[in-house]
């Protein structure tokens, strides 16, 4: 070695260099390194997006008021509200802490002393307890009107239908449930639990029939479209006299009466068209990446898919997506083992969950 | 990029301190024996006399030479101007030699350091600076009152 490459070998890397090194050692750090896939939970049915800031202000607003003070028992401006959408009177609302809650309420009224339940089936999952619960029997029968109008009986006291609904995202039009009310038997309160009817086309809801049909209960949620499952919100419609009995006796929360006070406005209303959209949207996208596979999904309006396959059953498909760290509700907790529930929670869980489902 | 001035984060160090990190080499250099070693810091030393001197010589030996030639200019041309002129840009230009001279001196420095076996860090321009002020404010001090005297307004005869 020469004299002065000897000296030149103790010249310091400048500051530049050391860190293009630096970086350059991370980047191969980081392409070297094992791929750490998330955990991608699709097994509910909440929005996946949080509500909308205003909705939120206006829960906040509510919050910083007087909340040493109980809220509006009444809610009556949310009722208003409710009532003014629905086109129903404002005593055909009660206002409680989420559909569920004033479900539970309604069937401690009516099927109450071993009453009898149909129950459309597969529907809202903890239908068959909540009946149980309030002392009833439930009675699963197929989602179809005519199913449901051959098993109806003297004894039953309630005909419970999810609409949309969840698992399936079928729904029943107007006209179906009209006819279905026209045709039960008069004892039997019709019950369509709407949670998801904001998802359902324009002008088609079961809402929209209360104020026609004195047999018939439909209950609201804040939880689904408009993203306040947090909240508690939901609504009862039907006859004032049995719906006035349905509120928690201290009311709901004034965060979450403000909250889906917002959701009412034009502007909430607006943003849940536009969630409608963007589920139906997200159907045709796993529906074209499903093409010419052994998959199937029914279109459906609502943020989920019903999927099948004619591959392999519900269990087995439930199991790869698992293994794809990509987690769905299976069929069995509705008695199907040919299906399984996966939220469509945006573009890019559909595309993950389109490539675990192709694998 | 993290800030890792104290001041500026609460008095907590993120990371390693501003100019504490160790010298990095491209490769690891290969060492001399001992009696080079000891030859480089010798030689190293002998560096830094140099560069103090050169140095040094910014506050006293260059200001005076460039008043004494830019006097030489004023008395063979008449232009007390043109004398001023040649000092001032003479002045600067020696100066930024210097400079970049003292530089490389203090890079040499480093290096012979280095490979004498210490950990050599940073250089010693700075100091020097400051020190060879120090001396050269003193020596001018002491030059002024004790070897030359005030001027009549202060001392008069």
């Amino acid at each position: 070695m020469g004299l002065r490459d000897y000296y030149r070998q103790f010249e310091a890397m400048p500051p530049e260099e050391i860190s293009a090194e630096l970086r350059a050692r991370r980047d191969e750090r980081r392409r070297t390194a094992v791929s750490k896939v998330d955990p991608l939970d699709l097994s509910g049915t909440t929005w996946h997006e949080p509500p909308h800031p205003d909705a939120v202000n206006a829960a906040t607003f509510a919050l910083r008021r007087a909340v040493n003070e109980p809220p509006d028992l009444a809610a009556t401006a949310l009722r208003e509200a409710l009532a003014a959408h629905h086109g129903v009177a404002v005593a055909q609302v009660a206002v409680g802490h989420g559909a569920g809650e004033l479900l539970r309420a309604l069937l401690g009224r009516v099927v109450a002393g071993g009453g009898e339940a149909l129950v459309a089936w597969p529907g809202w999952q903890p239908l068959p307890a909540l009946v149980e619960g309030a002392g009833g029997v439930a009675v699963p029968v197929a989602p179809a009107a005519p199913a449901l109008l051959a098993r109806a009986g003297e004894r039953t006291r309630a005909v419970i239908v999810t609409s949309p609904s969840d698992p399936t995202g079928e729904r029943l039009s107007r006209r179906a449930l009209r006819d279905l009310r026209s045709r039960l038997p008069e004892q039997a309160l019709l019950i369509v639990d709407e949670a998801l009817g904001e998802f359902a086309p324009g002008g088609d809801d079961a809402a929209g029939l209360v104020a026609d049909l004195p047999g018939l209960v439909v209950l609201r949620s804040f939880s689904k479209a408009h993203a306040m499952a947090g909240l508690r919100v939901g609504a009862a419609l039907g006859p004032a006299e049995l719906v006035g009995r349905l509120g928690p006796s201290g009311g709901v929360g004034a965060p979450g009466q403000a909250a889906a006070a917002w959701a009412l406005t034009p502007d909430g209303l607006a943003l849940a068209r536009r969630r409608r959209a963007a589920a139906a949207a997200a159907h045709r996208q796993l529906a074209a990446a499903l093409a010419g596979s052994p998959l199937a999904a029914p279109p459906a309006g609502v943020p989920f898919a019903w999927l099948s396959s004619d591959a392999e059953d519900g269990p087995a498909l439930a199991a790869r997506l698992a293994a794809a760290q990509v987690f769905v509700a299976p069929g069995r907790l509705w008695g199907d083992e040919r299906h399984v529930r996966a939220a469509l929670r945006g573009p890019e869980a559909v595309d993950r969950l389109a490539g675990a489902l192709r694998g | 990029m993290p800030r890792n001035d104290p001041t500026d984060t609460g008095g907590l160090f993120i990371g390693r301190r501003p100019g504490t990190a160790p010298v990095r080499f491209r490769t690891p250099p290969e060492r001399g024996d001992d009696r080079r070693r000891r030859t480089d810091g010798v030689l190293a030393g002998l560096v830094l006399v140099i560069e103090a001197l050169l140095v040094l010589s910014v506050w006293g030996p260059q200001p005076v030479g460039w008043l004494w030639i830019g006097s030489q200019l004023d008395y063979r041309t008449g232009s007390v101007t043109l004398g001023i002129a040649c000092a001032f840009f003479g002045l600067i230009a020696t100066l930024i030699l210097t400079l970049m001279v003292a530089t490389r001196l203090d890079g040499l420095w480093q290096l012979l350091r280095r490979a004498a076996g210490h950990d050599q860090r940073e250089g010693m321009l700075g100091r020097i600076f400051v020190v060879t002020a120090v001396v050269a404010a003193a020596g001018f001090t002491a030059w002024f009152l004790l070897l030359e005297g005030p001027g009549s307004s202060l001392a008069p005869r």
